[in-house]
């Protein structure tokens, strides 16, 4: 019922790479297979709409979620007998759930100049100054930045360049700390940060712009929020 | 009595609002921000950054999908 013997494997093993070769941990104890599925049902299932969430920031749009969804969901059962119990089971999903997005869905929509997306400088990234030159406003600015509908905030994340985009979601939405998201999109923890840095200073910017096209005071006015 | 400065704390506070830092660091750049307006005020347009996010992301599994998966596990 509880956890079996501590096994050697690392958590980064007992993910399916892009198809299983057969771990080679065998020789640890099986469950069951109603075991495990019971397991999966308790542990897994539970992660559904956190995981679909992320799944339509990835895919932008409800058919394909549902399909990443299903299939990190087939492809996490079909592991789940190589996952640690006791590891943080959300970050080995969220593995499966990115890995299962680069590699079957953004090759059909990846840009050509996205690979070198991190080695671009931010003034290419059409990133501006303005953040740090209307320091008065700045208490307007998050004051407009929290008046901004749903909408407006889901389209500003959806504009940024994807793996910003991922490295924001997974620290700001699902909380993750950068050597889990590291170890999710596989890459050095200076890039998430870098990642993260810039996707969140262009998700700002792209907010404060919005925020101005609504007609809220943000940088334009001298002092405090007339309005 | 402190060195932390608005230097380090417009450096950190990133690092600061996603709780990557050491307990010591954490705490001067708290104690910083409590003392300065205009850090405080940056801190508070990322902090409403954050939540923002989080709030627009939410998002429900459909239920067709929801059935789909567990049928599947079932199979």
């Amino acid at each position: 019922m509880l956890v079996l013997e501590t096994p050697t494997h690392t958590v980064a093993s007992a993910l399916p790479g892009i198809d299983s070769t057969p771990m080679a941990d065998t020789a640890r104890p099986e469950l069951d297979p109603d075991e495990l599925r019971r397991l999966f049902a308790e542990q897994a299932i539970p992660y559904m709409d956190q995981l679909y969430a992320a799944a339509m920031r990835m895919t932008r749009n409800p058919a394909d979620a549902g399909d990443l969804v299903q299939e990190t969901y087939t492809k996490a059962f079909g592991a789940f007998g190589g996952f640690e119990q006791g590891t943080n089971l959300k970050a080995w999903l969220y593995r499966i759930l990115t890995n299962t997005y680069i590699n079957s869905y953004r090759k059909n929509q990846r840009s050509p100049y996205q690979g070198t997306l991190d080695e671009l400088e931010d003034w290419q990234l059409g990133s501006a100054e303005s953040l740090t030159q209307h320091r008065t406003t700045r208490s307007a600015e998050a004051e407009a930045i929290d008046h901004l509908p749903d909408s407006d905030v889901k389209e500003a994340l959806q504009s940024i360049p994807e793996d910003f985009r991922l490295a924001v979601y997974l620290a700001d939405v699902e909380g993750f700390a950068y050597q889990e998201i590291a170890d999710i999109m596989k890459t050095p923890v200076g890039t998430v940060m870098s990642r993260l840095h810039r996707g969140r200073r262009l998700l700002r910017e792209r907010l404060a712009e919005y925020a101005r096209e609504r007609g809220y005071t943000v940088a334009d006015t001298p002092s405090r929020s007339t309005r | 009595m402190t060195d932390c400065g608005c230097d380090k704390a417009k450096a950190e506070l990133e690092e600061f609002l996603h709780r990557e830092l050491s307990e010591s660091d954490l705490q001067d750049i708290q104690e910083h921000l409590d003392n300065c307006e205009d850090c405080s005020t940056e801190h508070l347009v990322g902090l409403t950054l954050i939540q923002k996010v989080q709030r627009a992301c939410q998002e429900k599994a459909p239920d067709e999908l929801r059935a789909s998966i567990l049928a599947a596990l079932d199979a």
